[in-house]
């Protein structure tokens, strides 16, 4: 039902939580499921030091929160606009259909990243 | 899987753990290959097992054996009340009373005849409690209603509809009762002759016994179009040769249901109002879905609502971290379309309050012990979601 990458990101999320001075927030929301995911970071200099997230959402929708997090910490916006669909697609491991919106919106969120950060895909 | 370890196992109206006795019941059945239509000596075992099960099943029921007709289960004994009564009236469709809240084996042949053969359909809607009201039963009824198809115990609320109040109002007016009682029977002392109904759909792993297999009470056989043609088994209402070891295990079910229901109705009912005394007390915001007196709704289940939480990531943490499992009023959704609970949007519950939505029950082999410790884990679970949520 659940992939070992979702089991793992959604049984222990590593960055919840909230951060006193954000340099950045992207917020997304699907209308048709409900999930809300508002993720906060700290960037110096294009690269993102801290990224924390909060979500309210499925089991899938939270881990996809925390996978996004986990894995832009240390990158660069340009690295990270430069990720292939593919890569993305990949970053949840395989999904059954009603987990599939999740791809939307870990999609979504590198969107948001991207166009705040100001760098464009490659 | 062992008994002792069904601690963490709460949704018994998905399917009932086979009890032990049942369970061994069966298995000398398998090597029992002689067919119970055969006339040669070996076949005489069989047909004795055939007949010892319909009587047992007669029992449960408390009426008499040959009004008792074995299906693969409630889906097809649903499907075969519906099609049976209504395809003698094709020729002149009429019209058919249900509800919102039937089980998908209902709601979809009752919309197979609609759609196919042009009959008319009135959907009964419950009040925020979950119950049909009588008033609109009758409110319903036309000249041409040729059934009304109700469920006694709705499977995710465990809410009880009025049935001998329906049914005495078809009586009045000579139309077919068929009750969906798959939920009911086994949980709670059923008497088809005092309820005087027309059809009764049950299903033997709701009740402790083997999947695949079940019944339809027929009052009167000439009333409905035989299901399967050719064989001449069950009086040539549903022709094939029987599984026999389905048809034992759920003779043994049907069996220790007779003696225990009432007791295991007392020991469900104890843990219910455990559970909800220690919920209403845990700080979590909770509702409950449906009513919740014993008079109302079975003893084995509670549908809440915890505010801030979705249904279905608390099932998740449940069965992922602590191998609890509880069922959901709204599973994931893709992007076009929702998949939340027919049955609680029909109650008029909010959005919120359905996706936020878990259903528990539980039967024989549920202690206060494991409900003391379900609880402690729910609560802190949601607790987990709400910091993971808010903070």
């Amino acid at each position: 039902m659940y992939n070992d990458i979702i089991i793992d990101n959604f049984s222990d999320p590593r960055n919840v939580g909230d951060l006193e001075s954000a340099d950045h927030e992207l917020e997304i929301g699907n209308p048709v499921c409900g999930d809300r995911i508002k993720v906060q970071l700290s960037v110096t200099d294009n690269l993102i030091n801290k990224a924390v997230f909060r979500a309210w959402g499925c089991a899938t929708s939270v881990a996809t929160a925390n996978i996004f997090c986990r894995s832009i910490e240390g990158q660069t916006a340009t690295e990270i606009a430069q990720r292939q669909p593919q890569e993305i697609e990949a970053m949840l491991g395989e999904l059954e259909p009603s987990q599939h919106h999740c791809l939307h919106i870990l999609s979504e969120l590198h969107e948001k990243l991207t166009a705040q950060l100001n760098v464009g895909a490659a | 899987m062992d008994q002792q370890h069904l601690s963490g196992y709460f949704d018994y109206n998905a399917t009932t753990p086979i009890s032990n006795e049942v369970a061994e019941s069966m298995i000398p059945a398998i090597t029992q290959f002689a067919n119970p239509s055969s006339s040669n000596r070996y076949s005489m075992l069989s047909k004795k097992a055939i007949t010892e099960t319909r009587n047992n099943v007669a029992q449960l029921l408390n009426t008499d054996a040959n009004k008792v007709f074995f299906t693969s289960g409630g889906s097809e004994a649903n499907n075969w009340a519906i099609k049976g009564v209504l395809f003698k009236h094709t020729a002149k469709p009429g019209h058919i009373i249900t509800t919102e809240i039937e089980h998908a084996s209902v709601l979809d042949t009752v919309n197979y005849c609609v759609s196919h053969f042009g009959f008319e359909v009135t959907y009964l809607k419950p009040n925020e409690h979950g119950v049909i009201n009588i008033a609109d039963v009758k409110q319903a009824l036309r000249d041409d209603t040729q059934l009304i198809t109700i469920m006694y115990a709705n499977n995710e609320t465990g809410v009880l509809q009025p049935i001998p109040a329906i049914s005495a109002l078809a009586k009045e007016h000579n139309i077919p009762l068929h009750v969906d009682a798959v939920q009911f029977v086994g949980k709670r002392r059923v008497d088809v002759e005092s309820l005087n109904v027309d059809y009764l759909s049950l299903s033997a792993h709701k009740f402790y016994g083997p999947k695949g297999i079940g019944c339809l009470y027929i009052k009167d056989a000439k009333s409905i179009i035989p299901l399967i043609h050719g064989g001449g088994q069950e009086l040539s209402m549903r022709s094939g040769t029987e599984n026999l070891v389905a048809v034992i295990g759920m003779s043994k079910a049907a069996q220790e249901a007779s003696l225990h229901v009432e007791q295991w109705d007392q020991d469900n009912w104890a843990c219910k109002q455990h559970m909800m005394t220690l919920l209403k007390s845990a700080p979590i915001q909770i509702k409950f879905n449906g009513t919740t007196a014993y008079q109302d709704a079975l003893s084995n289940t509670l549908n809440i609502s915890i505010k801030g939480i979705r249904g279905e990531a608390l099932a998740a943490r449940m069965e992922i971290i602590h191998s609890y499992i509880i069922s959901i009023g709204s599973a994931c959704s893709n992007n076009k379309t929702k998949n939340i609970s027919h049955v609680l949007k029909a109650m008029s519950m909010d959005e919120d309050d359905i996706q936020s939505s878990i259903r528990v029950s539980f039967g024989r082999f549920t202690s206060l012990e494991d409900v003391e410790k379900f609880v402690t884990t729910l609560v802190a679970e949601v607790q987990r979601l709400l910091a993971i949520s808010e903070g």
